[in-house]
């Protein structure tokens, strides 16, 4: 293990990975991951994986079109020797309210002025680009064709070895034990395999952020809470898009593999890192996709998981330097969407920790936003 | 020998026969229970005591040859069928033996059938005598056949329907040098597919679940992960109980997602 | 949702057992059984057991199924549920299992016992997906079960006491049994099993394994080789057997998922068969509610199987609050019989297992 790094990340999810990455491609040395178990082993390896840019807010639509189009030239941007099976099939959201709708027509409307190109189309529409759905109660629905889903695990193993490609150091199962600090600057990590000395560690540690933060008794303005999801038996393809509905609350994808996935938020999920299996999560979860999906009731659900999503007050990421302690940067509190919007979250810290120009908007996602009263407005999550 | 063949060998038969003395004398039972297992029912099935007590319930059996008569109680009990009787008093020049014999059809009394030896071979005809089989027996018929004396340690089995055995050809089969074998049947995964990821550095079941779908599919890793835990802890020489295992998740059996929307409870959301 | 005193998941030996004994002490016992017919691999059974009279010895499996059947059905405090399985332990204390012609039911038990025994291993080989390749307990159901006859020509593969059993079973069917093969140097199973089959003419082929399985679309030729000390095939030493079904035996592993999913501390002892749970010698785990009995909680034979379930029932009663008087006579007659079923040679193997999986009392 290495004695020194410039830089030490802490996590080895698509975020921690991602982070790696664009820091070495934007010139930094010496930088280490971090990983207590073995890479995706947390929310990465549990997430949904959808990729979609139909956001409310001007700041997730750039975010997220910096990120799909990332991904659509990932395999060859980062030399991956595999295949991230990214399957664009569009995202299609369903409106069922009337109150849905206008805000639909609104979204559309930011989408196309930053040039995400989603359409605002008929149920009979939607029924043509999705054989399966049942449009009974359907308004309308808004479909982006370059919208789609990814398989996390290639997708971090891209991202990790272009890292280490890049002469980047990943140590998986190594636990981060303590951080070092003197004078409120960082000068090192202490780890159950040795010690590292370093002025910068990026906390990248998904669900489990706040863990690390304890080490240096900081206190986050975020929590994590349990997510459920389902897969059910391999069957052809007959879903291309991933379905998704505000109103209804759940997505669903068919994965390349041919099984479904599907999630939805469910109420009182506990907030104590617990990701054990929720009894109350099939039946809701089925009720509600046989009615959607009226064919999927005879298809059988093989398993139910659940990963944590990382929550901030305003269900945006925060991007930042911890107030308090020099050489502590966060990226966390991406409310469910870290997979998706792992590109920009790798392009927005590299670009905070090495002082460069902002490519990206992240200047609006700092702690300081909480204290002066600049949190950012998203209609559009699950 | 007796593990690694299955047979008993000459000194071992030797060793719970009866003396000559004895065998002259009338019917007795010979036990050929030649290991210590956890069973005792011929301990308590001898009316006679001739069966002496168990200390233990590992004991093998001894008999007080002088209290056996020769009757077929034993026989019944015993679950391994490893007690027989013989009688070479019981004529002129021929022995008798009683065996249990669990197959059917069972002889008819007066039929020749092949009387074979402890390794299945056939070494003589035999005659029989006697077959019981009522309800008090246990389910266990007890053939009685007569052999020659000079056979009495030898004889140790009857086969009524006589034909050859097929032994093994050494003519060689062409090999499918692409086919490993299966481990994981859902996901088709084979041997060397496993053995190729592990050889990647996915060496945690976590990974390679995500790396090649293994043990997620309908069987929910009942057939493979007993098979890929072994392959791991040899590729990794570390014990498989150092090895972490992953999660195991609902469902046990997979369930039609119209089942689970028609199920109703209150205060379900 | 169901709310009950005890949920028992398995009515093999140890199920039956468990239901009878808690039953008695005063419990509202749910009973769930996958299968159509109770009894678990007794009643496929139909060699004598051995063991010792408390655990019904030179009884034959199906019948000492029918004896502990009725005496449940005397109980009326103990549901039966047959083709009922239980799917899935939740965080909360669900349980969900598919039950009464119900897909899914949930149940709120106050303790369970689970004694869902094991599941047969496999092993990988050239050929292993061709049909013809089965599982000993596939077979053994086939042929004792349904009266099919599974095959004409087998090899079978393990001379545990399940290869040795199923192969005389089969020669009792009328099937050929050309050859009983076991990697291991020495036979694993009982020697008087080892006997019946060699009298009967078939060859036990020791330090031999599996090489090949081949056939147009179905199994028709195995090949066997010799092993080395490290296991390794040694070439040159092939037999083929022109064969219609080779006959997997090569061990049992314990169903444990629902212990898992229960959130169950578990340690994998290679004695014992794999992943068991923890638990304390009256055989509560390390969640307080929940006890184990049986194959699950270690492979073993069916003898001890039952008492276990007797003592799990026992145990899960006092939990439950419902000791009877003569508790404690009965529980030390459990842990009486077994040790004394596994005092012997073949226990040894089964007690360094234990030590590694029994903790505290």
């Amino acid at each position: 293990m290495v004695k020194t790094a410039d830089i030490v990340i802490v996590g080895g999810g698509i975020s921690g990975v991602s982070i790696g990455y664009f820091l070495l491609k934007y010139g930094a040395k010496n930088v280490v991951i971090i990983e207590r178990d073995f890479l995706a082993s947390g929310a990465t390896g549990r997430c949904g994986a959808g990729i979609r840019q139909q956001w409310g807010s001007p700041l997730n639509c750039i975010m997220s079109k910096f990120s799909c189009e990332f991904f659509e030239t990932a395999v060859d941007e980062l030399g991956f020797d595999g295949d991230i099976e990214f399957h664009q099939g569009g995202y299609m959201m369903l409106v069922t309210t009337e109150k849905e709708l206008a805000q639909t027509k609104k979204n559309v409307a930011l989408q196309n002025s930053l040039g995400i190109g989603t359409k605002l189309i008929t149920p009979s529409e939607a029924k043509a680009l999705a054989g399966p759905l049942n449009t009974e109660g359907l308004l309308a629905a808004t479909f982006h064709d370059r919208d789609g889903h990814l398989n996390p695990f290639t997708t971090t193993r891209a991202f990790a070895d272009a890292f280490v490609r890049l002469g980047g150091k990943v140590y998986t199962n190594t636990s981060i034990t303590g951080i070092r600090t003197s004078n409120g600057k960082i000068t090192g990590v202490d780890t159950n395999r040795g010690s590292i000395a370093t002025n910068t560690v990026v906390n990248a540690a998904g669900g489990y952020v706040q863990n690390i933060a304890d080490m240096v008794g900081i206190e986050l303005p975020l929590y994590s809470k349990r997510h459920n999801i389902l897969v059910t038996e391999p069957v052809e393809r007959v879903l291309g898009p991933m379905l998704m509905s505000f109103s209804l609350n759940f997505y669903c994808q068919q994965t390349p593999h041919g099984s479904f996935l599907m999630g939805r938020t469910c109420p009182d999920q506990p907030r104590d890192l617990r990701i054990t299996a929720d009894s109350r999560f099939p039946v809701a979860m089925a009720k509600t996709i046989v009615k959607v999906l009226p064919q999927l009731k005879n298809l059988r659900m093989l398993r139910q998981w659940a990963g944590l999503y990382n929550m901030s007050p305003d269900n945006h990421p925060i991007y930042d330097q911890v107030p308090g302690l020099e050489g502590f940067y966060l990226s966390a509190g991406y409310s469910g969407h870290g997979f998706m919007m792992s590109p920009a979250t790798g392009q927005s810290m590299a670009e905070l920790i090495l002082g460069l120009p902002a490519t990206l908007p992240w200047g609006q996602l700092g702690f300081s936003r909480f204290t002066e009263g600049n949190t950012i407005h998203e209609p559009s999550v699950v | 020998m007796l593990e690694k063949t299955g047979v008993p060998t000459q000194s071992e038969i030797e060793s719970v026969f009866p003396s000559d003395e004895r065998l002259s004398k009338g019917p007795v039972a010979v036990i050929e229970c030649f290991q210590s297992i956890p069973c005792d029912p011929c301990a308590t099935a001898c009316p006679r005591g001739a069966i002496l007590p168990f200390a233990d319930i590992n004991d093998r059996p001894v008999i007080d040859n002088d209290k056996c008569n020769g009757c077929i109680l034993c026989m019944t009990k015993c679950p391994g069928l490893a007690i027989m009787v013989v009688d070479i008093t019981w004529s002129q020049d021929r022995a008798l033996i009683k065996m249990p014999y669990e197959f059917r059809p069972l002889p008819d009394v007066g039929q020749t059938v092949q009387a074979l030896d402890r390794e299945g071979t056939v070494v003589a005809e035999a005659e029989v005598i006697r077959v019981q089989y009522n309800k008090s027996m246990n389910k266990v018929p007890i053939v009685s056949i007569a052999v020659d004396k000079q056979l009495v340690k030898t004889i140790r089995n009857i086969r009524t329907i006589c034909d050859t055995p097929t032994t093994a050809t050494h003519t060689a089969i062409q090999e499918e040098a692409q086919d490993t074998g299966i481990v994981c049947r859902c996901n088709d995964l084979q041997l060397a597919e496993i053995r190729a990821l592990i050889a990647k550095g996915y060496t945690t079941i976590a990974e390679l679940k995500q790396m090649a779908r293994l043990g997620m599919g309908p069987c929910q890793g009942r057939n493979c992960l007993p098979v890929v835990v072994n392959e791991l802890s040899r590729a990794l020489g570390v014990p498989v109980a150092e090895l972490p295992v992953g999660s195991f998740r609902p469902m046990v059996k997979s369930i039609y997602l119209g089942d689970l929307a028609g199920y109703e409870e209150q205060g379900e959301n | 949702m169901i709310h009950i005193d005890l949920l028992i998941v398995g009515a093999g030996p140890a199920g039956l057992m468990a239901a009878k004994e808690a039953g008695t002490a005063g419990a509202n016992v749910l009973l769930l059984e996958r299968s159509h017919v109770p009894g678990g691999q007794l009643v496929k059974q139909t060699h004598m057991f051995f063991g010792s009279e408390e655990q019904y010895a030179s009884y034959r499996g199906f019948d000492i199924s029918e004896i502990l059947l009725d005496e449940i059905k005397k109980l009326p405090n103990v549901k039966l549920a047959l083709n009922a399985t239980a799917l899935a332990v939740y965080d909360d204390g669900i349980w969900a299992a598919e039950m009464d012609g119900a897909s899914y039911t949930k149940i709120l038990p106050k303790a369970v016992i689970i004694a869902t025994g094991a599941g047969e291993k496999s092993l990988a080989f050239p050929g292993n997906d061709l049909p013809g390749v089965y599982g000993a307990g596939a077979v053994q159901t086939l042929m004792n079960q349904y009266g099919i006859k599974p095959a004409n020509r087998v090899v079978m593969l393990g001379a545990g006491n399940i290869g040795l059993i199923v192969s005389y079973q089969l020669l009792q069917a009328g099937v050929e049994v050309l050859a009983v093969c076991d990697g291991s140097p020495r036979i694993g199973g009982y020697l008087v099993h080892a006997a019946k089959l060699r009298r009967m003419g078939v060859p036990i082929l020791t330090s031999h394994s599996v090489k090949q399985a081949a056939g147009q679309g179905r199994l028709e030729t195995v090949v066997l080789w010799e092993l080395d000390k490290a296991w390794q095939g040694i070439p040159g030493t092939e037999k083929v057997y022109r064969a219609d079904v080779l006959c997997v035996a090569v061990g049992l592993s314990p169903l444990s998922e629902l212990l898992r999913q229960a959130g169950c501390e578990m340690v994998y002892v290679n004695t014992l068969g794999g992943y068991v749970p923890y638990r304390d010698s009256f055989l509560a785990t390390s969640r307080e509610n929940i006890f184990v009995a049986g194959d699950v909680a270690g492979i073993e034979e069916a003898s001890s199987a039952m008492v276990e379930g007797r003592l799990a029932g026992l145990s899960a009663a006092k939990f439950l609050g419902l000791s009877t008087p003569d508790f404690n006579a009965k529980r030390n007659d459990c842990m009486t019989q077994l040790e004394s079923l596994r005092s012997g040679h073949a226990g040894e193997r089964i007690l360094s297992g234990l030590a590694q999986a029994v903790i505290g009392s």
